[in-house]
């Protein structure tokens, strides 16, 4: 067993750090306090090769791997929850369904700008009546000759509002539904008929775009579908348990951002003559919380070594995407808690991490999602088939 | 042409803690990175490869137990990297005829850029000693260099001042930190020379110093006697009085120092 990262993982979290702090860090309170996507920082991770970190260098990517892609993720994360946002929805699901399943043509066509920065992805699945029941859309996708022809409309689509292109999941036979009735399209936003058709309005994550989507008579061409036709759920879930895990490398990164801000506040402030550091309430959140960011942190890179080694990950993703997202919630609120009344205002950061957390306990499947899914295949492996 | 860069490496002060009292300093995290002065000499090497076309080549600016800053430097983009190894410490003094060999074995070069100052020992000779030692002429302290007609003009920042000049190449250019912002290494360049695949990791060469020059006459020009902390200077003076006393103390205290 050995726990130490290889040298080109250790050169690119140097590389990734630096590049947080310097480009990252400065527009952090900006963009949540402007509302404002940071395309700037998109294209500026683009142009050094990191939002290809995990995809193969024949694809404009880095071959870094899913260790590689976790460590842009913890270094984002630790710095800025929105950025670390648009990343994970343009890498993590967007991108990551078409190098999964897509064709060579389609992953030179579409994979090899994205993963160089030139165009943005977003991952079109949630509708306003399916969102834990992802097999409940409705959009439709209706085969005209050589093309399909979408109707219908996506909601709290990431990145929606400025993505280049949009991985859909429509209907294509509603009679077979999510096993062999649903299909996946590579939909690019500048064709007739794609709306983005509202923003959202958030209490965190702020530097995003969370777009609703309407698609009417949006004609796709055939070698467009991603992968088999009817075969596009498995295609999503299998993008989804990629993003779960990363998911949870961001927040292990927003966990430690949030210790860190503990330590420096409790070295520094004093009360009853003393540093907070010597209070006993004090050391032990802190000691909480270092132990629950070391936990996820062995949880997080174990997984990021089997799915490099090309092992079941499943269920151990859904872990890393609920624990990831509690650790990170909790590990915020005792930081608050640590900074009292100053951390709950604008003058520090907590504040901003404080709103930024909460969604990650929601998307990318909710928490009560990713139970399901451990204990059903901890079940199943028992010889027991959970009922829905 | 060619621009050869002098890097070396510095423990990342930000794993360290110094407690004076008990006069030691605490390696919590043992990271190193490159010296930042040969960061942004490396940045301008680099600026100039952009606009003459010139090869960069990097070479320690002394004895180094790895070649991570030489990787480094090639994903950042310098064309050819060489690994000199030692088997023993060396000051400046005696590494200056290292590379003087290095240079003559390279088939010479038209300027030699490195750090103006190291972060952790604060020294500054390299440049000078190298250009005395190859007999050019030598530029300390430069905030820009950039190469046109056969020479070299630079930018220097002095006493609150910019003074600008030239010198003939080939020649010796020390460049202050914080000069330029360095870019970012290339992501795939990054992976592919720490994972020794392509062209990227070809480009790295190892010579030992023994093949260069007779090791024997390397003499060393310092003996370390031991270590000691500076004096603790003093941090802050608080100011009292009306707004108007405070702000002629304030400006009576920049004044003095400056």
């Amino acid at each position: 067993m050995d726990f130490t990262f290889s040298p080109e993982h250790q050169a690119l979290r140097r590389m990734i750090r630096e590049f947080a702090e310097n480009e990252v860090a400065p527009l952090a309170a900006e963009i949540d306090r402007e509302h404002r996507v940071p395309i700037e920082t998109m294209r500026k991770l683009g142009e050094i090769g990191l939002l290809g970190v995990c995809f193969p260098q024949e694809y404009g990517g880095m071959g870094a791997g899913e260790t590689g892609y976790c460590i842009l993720m913890e270094e984002l994360g630790r710095i800025c929850t929105s950025t670390a946002t648009n990343v994970g929805a343009h890498i993590g699901i967007g991108a990551m369904a078409i190098y999964l399943d897509g064709n060579e043509e389609q992953k030179r066509k579409y994979l090899t700008p994205l993963a160089r920065g030139e165009k943005i992805a977003a991952f079109g699945l949630t509708e306003a009546n399916a969102g834990s029941d992802a097999a409940n859309i409705r959009t439709r996708a209706v085969r005209e000759g050589d093309s399909w022809i979408l109707d219908g409309g996506k909601v709290f689509i990431t990145n929606g509002g400025y993505a280049d292109i949009v991985t859909v999941l429509a209907v294509t036979d509603p009679a077979l539904g999510p096993r062999g009735g649903i299909t996946a399209f590579i939909v690019e936003t500048q064709w007739e008929g794609f709306k983005v058709a509202r923003e959202e309005d958030k209490m965190g994550i702020r530097g995003t775009s969370t777009a609703e989507l309407v698609f009417e008579e949006l004609r796709v061409p055939h070698e467009n579908v991603l992968g088999k036709v009817g075969e596009g759920f498995v295609t999503f879930m299998k993008a989804l348990d990629m993003g779960r895990l990363t998911l949870g490398a961001a927040c292990l990164g927003g966990a430690q951002a949030a210790l860190e801000w503990a330590i420096r506040w409790a070295k520094t402030r004093n009360q009853f003559g003393v540093a907070l550091a010597h209070k006993q309430s004090v050391q032990w959140m802190i000691a909480n919380m270092a132990t629950e960011i070391e936990a996820l942190r062995s949880l997080v890179y174990r997984v990021a070594w089997l799915v490099d080694t090309g092992r079941p990950f499943s269920q151990l993703a859904a872990m890393c995407k609920m624990y990831g997202s509690e650790v990170a919630s909790r590990a915020i609120d005792m930081a608050l808690q640590i900074h009292g009344g100053l951390g709950v205002t604008r003058d520090f950061p907590i504040e901003r991490a404080f709103r930024d957390a909460r969604i990650a306990e929601i998307f990318e499947g909710t928490n009560e999602i990713q139970r399901i899914v451990i204990a059903a295949n901890i079940f199943r492996q028992h010889g027991v088939r959970i009922r829905p | 042409m060619r621009v050869i860069v002098l890097m070396g490496r510095v423990l990342d002060p930000r794993g360290i803690v110094v407690n004076r009292r008990r006069g030691r300093i605490f390696v919590n995290v043992e990271e190193y990175i490159i010296q930042p002065a040969d960061r942004c000499a490396l940045e301008v090497a680099l600026r100039v490869k952009d606009a003459t076309g010139a090869e960069v080549v990097a070479l320690p600016r002394g004895p180094l137990p790895d070649d991570d800053v030489l990787r480094q430097a090639l994903a950042t983009g310098a064309d050819r990297a060489i690994y000199l190894t030692a088997d023993k410490p060396y000051d400046d003094g005696a590494w200056t005829k290292v590379l003087v060999a290095a240079v003559e074995r390279l088939g010479g070069a038209d300027l030699i850029l490195t750090g103006a100052t190291t972060l952790d020992t604060g020294q500054g000779q390299l440049g000078p000693r190298l250009a005395e030692a190859l007999g050019w002429p030598q530029v300390v302290d430069a905030w820009s260099a950039e190469v046109a007609d056969g020479k070299v003009r630079a930018v220097l920042h002095r006493g609150g001042e910019y003074v600008a000049v030239e010198a003939n190449l080939p020649a010796v250019v020390t460049v202050q930190p914080g000069a330029v912002k360095p870019r970012y290494p290339d992501g795939v360049r990054l992976i592919n020379v720490y994972r020794g695949v392509g062209e990227v990791a070809e480009a790295l060469e190892t010579w030992p110093v023994a093949d260069l020059v007779e090791v024997e006459s390397l003499k060393p020009l310092l003996e370390r006697r031991g270590q000691d902390f500076p004096p603790e200077r003093e941090r802050s003076v608080r100011l009292t009085g009306t707004v108007e006393e405070m702000a002629r103390a304030a400006a009576d205290a920049l004044r003095e120092r400056l």
